[in-house]
């Protein structure tokens, strides 16, 4: 009897500190959960808490109607300014028709002298902190082609003896491995062919990242951060806006400026004029001509990503 | 109907709980080592989530790390309930047939452990809802990850409810009706052989990854899972032997034995044909067998891990198949144990980090999980066990008392 | 009557798969961007760019573009002392250290190492508001591209072509490029070896995050 009774004892007693136990995590778990909300006002006249709120409960983009476009891009200038202290703009460009962006890169003139890697950088708003950049350029030994012998990180004078270099950077696939990988379909191709990522609606599980063969794509390890007087404040929804940590980006042949009819920031960047960008559906462009006229390639064409980037030679 | 229910329902789950949370001493301060484990992992998350998956080892060239590595090893596991499900239902094997139940309980945890490893990686967790079919976007069937979803929730209804149902039955004294749950547990027979061969898909379908990219990445799994799984499955099986009344008969304990000496050989001839692709003629795409094998320019932090994983894995499979000790359980519990860090070994960290060494620029990196992932990770898996622990102990007690009623169960 | 019941389920998961998978984009017809390309063979109306270009002076060019017309940038409006006839009239120019103080910032490093480019091989001598020769035509500096042409004609067909030097600013809308002068230095025209803008760590994620190894 005083045996069962022990045991009923030890067995309440085990309940007990459980429930304890649980009680505790529950009420540091709800403690933490409410200390990170603050409720600023915005300007314009909401409240922090209803901007986060709608922000959170918003759709993927290619399922918002053009007034839930514009709600969302007037939350994010509103956010832009608590965040971050910046007022910023934030474009949603549609695509035009009859466009169908590509790119040429012209492997004789590169010298690796990554004006383009830095311009790149300070156009779209890329974290400084772990120095993201979406364009690399490598330094190939003469007489070989694969990229993975070549040395992205080199610092010295340029263009060394015997090397030549290969800028690389998201190809926007017409058959974009990423795009299948991921789950949520955060990341699409626009009718103009740019792959682009809602960054809002990507859950950060770096599917779309393993599928790249060209290592395309970089994900916010951490919240990124960028001066606030080197932010760009002319800023498109798809484009360079600012992101938040656990979200994937990418090259998106700057869209903030390539839909306005301007050059990519990298095209515009290069002194040597290694970079041609055009409109591949207008026979009369620049990059048609390359491709007509020039020995051009692909890089891993075999993989059947179908890429609108090609490389060629003088 | 309902009132029945409710009236057998309560009083099951109250039995549930009180046999969960109570025991002898041992049973008590395990109890509470898992739970300080458990708080361990909880807080390493809450500095993940505020710091970002910074906070981890991982970086753009190795994107995946110690949480994909331990969810694509505990797949397999939870698949290898069905060695156990395939010979009862199908052979109609008797001796297995008494501890299908126990292997439903270790799928379970599994399975548990390999969704909280998913929701741990992920960088927005809270987004997670855009998933779902109706309320977000779900890219099926065109994604693989999707399709992942699908069959690791649908396999885990299955090893839920079927052995529920089995077990509410047994609790209230009754015989399960068969045409109810049989098609289910035929259905789980295929399902786990899914649920793995989709979870290599998940690499396999990558070109971009030429270590992952190959045919033999679905039947390797299937078989390092099959010797995994049922390794567990004994370690667990001798556990309950030793600690509880429930007995276990040394039938049992040889046909598990062959099972993993069988699946394991296959591994192992798996493994072999690999390294005779990658090395024989080795080409640009065999860089990631060297990095893991040899290390690639002073890079070589997996190379003593895998040499131990083979080592030991060959040693445990033959010492399995001599059988010296004629099933002796203080001889099989340890080789088990060596089996199965052998081959988490080299389908965790050993499959998903060379994978993405080098980059697919030809970048080398070293990867090292930070204290970060180790306490999540650590807390998962004391959750998981935790979770197993949960089912068995119940499903124990209630089949034993069933059996004592009834003789033989069905 | 057992063993149909076993074989459903096993129907219905490989019947399934197979419905699922036979709707991936692999089997579907996906035109390849070589086929849309062969396809856009008629011109497309350029779309208008939002921004206007940097208001420099434009001169048409005098070559035939597949796109119609096309502009580059003045080059005079760019040169400090053009007109150069002011100085050079005709007759020797005899202010003390002339040569030093006009022109002592050119280096001439153009042409073959062992039969380098002289002034007069792109200057005209005759009348130096031009350039060219005497055997060639006189050679506006707007039009720079005409004489560099005449040795680099392949540049030349590349630039007009689009392959060879940038456009101004813009994609679409009005073709304006960099005349030759606009990247290279007419004197020594190579691109001088440099750092550098910046350098890459792929896989860094925090500064302070050490490369193991």
């Amino acid at each position: 009897m005083a045996a069962n009774k022990k045991k009923t004892m030890n067995q309440k007693h085990d309940r007990r500190t459980f429930l304890k136990g649980a009680a505790t995590c529950a009420a540091a778990g709800s403690a933490l959960i409410a200390s990170g909300c603050n409720n600023r006002p915005l300007p314009g006249g909401d409240d922090e808490m209803s901007v986060r709120w709608k922000e959170y409960f918003k759709k993927n983009y290619q399922l918002m109607t053009p007034e839930e476009k514009e709600a969302t891009i007037r939350r994010l200038e509103q956010l832009s300014k608590l965040d971050y202290d910046v007022d910023a703009s934030i474009a949603r460009t549609e695509p035009r028709g009859k466009v169908l962006f590509g790119y040429a890169f012209n492997i004789t003139r590169c010298e690796g002298f990554m004006d383009c890697v830095q311009a790149c950088v300070e156009e779209n708003n890329l974290d400084r902190k772990s120095k993201t950049q979406y364009v690399r350029v490598f330094e190939m030994e003469n007489g070989q082609m694969d990229i993975s012998t070549g040395n992205g990180k080199y610092f010295h004078e340029v263009p060394k003896e015997d090397h030549f270099y290969m800028g690389i950077q998201c190809f926007h696939c017409e058959q974009a491995p990423c795009i299948k990988a991921c789950p949520t379909k955060a990341t699409w191709m626009e009718p103009d062919g740019i792959v682009v990522v809602d960054y809002d609606w990507c859950i950060g599980c770096r599917y779309c990242m393993a599928a790249c063969p060209y290592w395309g794509r970089r994900f916010n390890w951490h919240d990124p951060e960028v001066p606030k007087e080197e932010m760009n404040k002319k800023q498109h929804y798809l484009g360079n806006r600012m992101r938040k940590k656990g979200q994937m980006e990418k090259c998106t042949f700057c869209i903030q400026r390539t839909r306005n009819g301007k050059l990519p920031a990298c095209a515009e960047a290069c002194p040597t004029g290694a970079r041609v960008f055009g409109n591949l559906l207008d026979p009369d462009s620049e990059i048609r001509f390359v491709l007509k006229n020039k020995k051009v390639f692909r890089m891993k064409e075999e993989l059947g990503t179908d890429p609108k980037f090609w490389y060629f030679i003088d | 109907m309902l009132k029945t229910l409710k009236n057998e329902l309560v009083p099951f789950v109250k039995d549930a709980l009180k046999w969960n949370f109570s025991g002898s001493r041992g049973y008590q301060i395990y109890l509470c080592i898992l739970f300080a484990l458990m708080v361990v992992g909880f807080y390493a998350y809450t500095i993940q989530l505020t710091e970002g998956l910074a906070a981890t080892g991982m970086s753009n060239i190795v994107s995946w790390g110690l949480y994909i590595s331990n969810f694509t090893f505990l797949v397999g596991v939870a698949a290898a309930a069905v060695m156990l499900i395939l010979p009862a239902y199908i052979f109609k094997d008797k001796d297995l047939h008494k501890v299908v139940i126990i292997g439903e309980g270790v799928a379970v945890g599994a399975l548990v452990m390999c969704l909280l490893f998913i929701l741990a990686d992920l960088g927005g967790i809270i987004k997670a809802w855009h998933l779902a079919p109706a309320i977000g976007l779900f890219n099926w069937p065109a994604s693989i990850l999707a399709w992942d979803v699908l069959v690791l929730n649908g396999y885990l209804a299955l090893n839920v409810l079927v052995p529920a149902y089995i077990l509410f039955c047994h609790y209230n004294g009754r015989e399960p009706v068969a045409k109810r749950y049989r098609p289910f547990v035929f259905l789980s027979i295929f399902w786990a052989v899914a649920i793995h061969m989709v979870t290599a898909f998940l690499y396999e379908g990558l070109p971009a990854r030429p270590f992952w990219n190959n045919p033999l990445l679905g039947p390797r799994f299937l078989a390092s899972a099959f010797a995994a799984g049922p390794a567990l499955i004994m370690v667990v099986l001798i556990v309950i032997h030793r600690k509880t009344v429930f007995k276990i008969d040394s039938q049992i304990f040889n046909k598990l034995r062959i099972i993993i000496v069988v699946a394991g050989t296959v591994n192992l001839l798996m493994l072999f044909s690999e390294i005779f692709k990658e090395f024989y003629s080795p080409t640009h795409h065999s860089l990631s067998a060297v990095y893991l094998f040899f290390g690639l320019e002073g890079h070589n932090a997996l190379v003593p891990w895998i040499w131990t994983s083979i080592t030991l894995n060959l040693t445990a499979i033959v010492i399995l198949g001599f059988n010296p000790g004629k099933n002796n359980p203080k001889i099989l519990m340890p080789v088990c144990v060596t089996l199965f860090f052998a081959i988490w070994i080299e389908k965790g960290m050993g499959l998903i980090v060379p994978g993405l060494i080098p980059s697919p620029l030809g970048e080398i990196t070293n990867y090292s999980p930070s204290w970060v992932e180790i306490g999540v990770t650590i807390g998962i898996l004391a959750l998981g066990t935790f979770v197993v622990t949960m089912l068995i102990k119940p499903a124990l007690f209630i089949e034993q008392r069933f059996e004592e009623l009834h003789g033989e169960s069905a | 009557m057992n063993v149909f019941k076993k074989v459903i389920p096993v129907l219905l998961v490989w019947g399934g798969m197979l419905l699922a998978f036979s709707g991936c984009e692999g089997v579907s017809g996906h035109q390849d961007v070589m086929e849309l390309i062969k396809a856009a063979d008629k011109p497309v109306e350029s779309m208008k760019p939002t921004e206007a270009l940097p208001s420099a002076p434009l001169v048409i060019v005098k070559e035939p573009y597949q796109g119609g017309p096309f502009y580059t940038q003045s080059r005079k409006s760019e040169i400090g002392r053009f007109q150069c006839s002011s100085c050079h009239t005709g007759k020797d120019v005899t202010i003390n250290q002339a040569k030093e103080a006009a022109h002592g910032d050119i280096k001439l490093f153009h042409g073959a190492v062992d039969d380098p480019n002289a002034c007069d091989t792109c200057h005209n001598l005759s009348d130096r508001d031009y350039l060219g020769t005497d055997s060639i035509a006189k050679i506006d500096f707007d039009h720079s591209y005409q004489l560099c042409g005449t040795c680099h004609f392949r540049q030349k067909k590349d630039w007009v072509g689009g392959a060879h030097g940038k456009r101004v600013q813009n994609w679409a809308g009005q073709r304006v490029v960099q005349n030759c002068t606009g990247c290279h230095n007419p004197h020594s025209p190579r691109f001088s070896k440099r750092w550098p803008a910046t350098f890459s760590l792929p896989d860094s994620v925090l500064p302070d995050q050490e490369d193991e190894g």
